[in-house]
């Protein structure tokens, strides 16, 4: 079989199977912290592990498929935030591709880049949609005061999302790595494109 | 089980008129509130979502998917009254703090705006049952694979949801605490959700073999196992809708 490269189209079944199965964790991801009462969302999970797991394309339908399904049957403001999610499993599936998930170090770094772009992609967003903000309350205050000290609207909306992204980021990636790598080598490589194992 | 949607089965004329009709209702009017920034106007067009979810006869089911975003509404009414940039004119005082009227009227267009978009959400949501639409949605060319994808989710979910029951007893009876410090919470996040993750990883070996062997990936046109009910007033509405975007948009080009 040739080798695909990791912007293919051409989707195994098990790559496909692994859409929902990440939209499962990804909620689960949300009950337990809810369930344990952690400060963070950690709602992405399942979108970072599928990227890692099986590329760009995937990471970032699952990412968009979420926000629909999550659109669909808790919240329709989710749907807003369903490009962010995509460019989230995106980011992670090419950094992962070029090896940023080799060790802990770098696997930091990966969340700390996926935090600030998922900002950057929220910001004009939250602008268009909300005046700026993002309804987590840290984020806001901090928004406030910002904009009371007249600094520019999207510096302080940016902010805002940087409180409220990078730490969840961070954590939601290092959560990822650490199951990824401790997967059983049968189980991923059944959706690993690149491998020369021969399809179901 | 938990049921995952929120589509409530009612007889009524919105849940006659086809998805897709629906869908583009959506995008067209949370679109026209972005392209005229009029507060009669969008005060209108909410009215009209407002009637439309109660001729659905699911008014009383939008309000709880409201207050989910009660938080996000209120902090745009506080942050925007209190802090807008063009703040001047004072509206009223409470206590030592003013509420400004620039920064209350955008304030207000912005709620407006986005109760709209989440009530225009609600009448699909609220009205049709997910497998009309991916099913409408695949017969206009999207991917069946898609659609697979889309509907299995509302499947899987619940299924995984069972399975956290059994994992968070398992885990407690060895000794796992989920209550107490922050720092104790946080260890035993990865015991949860590792045996939820290798297991659902697992399963998905197993599904995709049965669905190979079913003929997922065959290339011959598929056939539906329902027949698909007929909506009524497809072609009038989308005409409609169609019409009334135009309009907005030669009103705005000549503002």
């Amino acid at each position: 079989m040739k080798k695909q490269s990791m912007w293919s189209f051409k989707f195994s079944t098990a790559a496909l199977v692994l859409i929902p199965a990440a939209i499962g964790i990804n909620y689960l991801g949300k009950l337990f912290a809810e369930l344990l009462r952690l400060p963070l969302w950690l709602d992405s999970i399942g979108t970072i592990l599928s990227s890692m797991l099986a590329g760009p394309i995937i990471g970032a339908l699952t990412g968009i498929i979420n926000n629909i399904i999550y659109g669909f049957t808790a919240s329709p403001v989710s749907f807003v935030y369903a490009i962010t999610s995509g460019v989230i499993g995106l980011v992670v599936g090419v950094m992962a591709y070029k090896g940023w998930i080799a060790s802990v170090k770098k696997a930091l770094v990966l969340g700390l880049v996926v935090g600030f772009i998922a900002a950057t992609v929220s910001t004009p967003l939250n602008i268009m949609f909300w005046g700026g903000q993002t309804g987590n309350v840290w984020g806001d205050a901090l928004f406030a005061t910002m904009i009371a000290q007249d600094l520019p609207l999207w510096l302080a909306s940016f902010a805002d999302s940087i409180v409220v992204d990078v730490p969840d980021k961070i954590v939601t990636v290092l959560i990822s790595f650490l199951m990824f790598k401790n997967l059983p080598k049968n189980l991923t490589q059944m959706y690993d494109s690149q491998s020369e194992i021969e399809r179901l | 089980m938990k049921n995952m949607t929120l589509f409530v089965k009612k007889d009524s004329v919105i849940h006659n008129v086809d998805p897709l009709s629906k869908l583009l209702f959506v995008f067209i009017s949370v679109a026209v509130t972005y392209i005229l920034p009029n507060h009669l106007f969008v005060i209108g067009i909410l009215a009209f979502t407002l009637l439309l979810l109660v001729v659905g006869k699911v008014f009383k089911y939008i309000l709880p998917i409201i207050g989910l975003s009660l938080i996000l509404i209120l902090s745009i009414i506080i942050v925007q009254g209190f802090f807008h940039p063009d703040r001047a004119t004072v509206l009223f005082t409470i206590g030592s703090f003013q509420i400004y009227k620039e920064g209350f009227s955008f304030a207000l267009l912005l709620t407006l705006r986005a109760l709209n978009m989440i009530c225009a959400f609600g009448i699909l949501v609220l009205t049709t049952k997910p497998d009309d639409l991916v099913e409408s949605l695949i017969t206009k060319g999207m991917s069946p694979k898609i659609g697979y994808v889309l509907l299995s989710v509302l499947q899987i979910i619940p299924q995984m949801i069972a399975m956290t029951g059994k994992i968070t007893d398992a885990q407690r009876s060895r000794g796992m605490e989920t209550e107490g410090k922050l720092l104790t919470r946080i260890k035993s996040f990865i015991p949860l959700l590792s045996p939820v993750v290798l297991n659902s990883l697992n399963d998905t070996r197993e599904r995709s073999i049965a669905l190979e062997i079913r003929g997922f990936n065959s290339t011959s046109d598929r056939t539906f196992l329902h027949e698909s009910i007929y909506f009524k007033y497809g072609p009038a509405v989308k005409f409609l809708l169609v019409a009334f975007l135009i309009a907005v948009i030669i009103w705005r080009v000549m503002l």
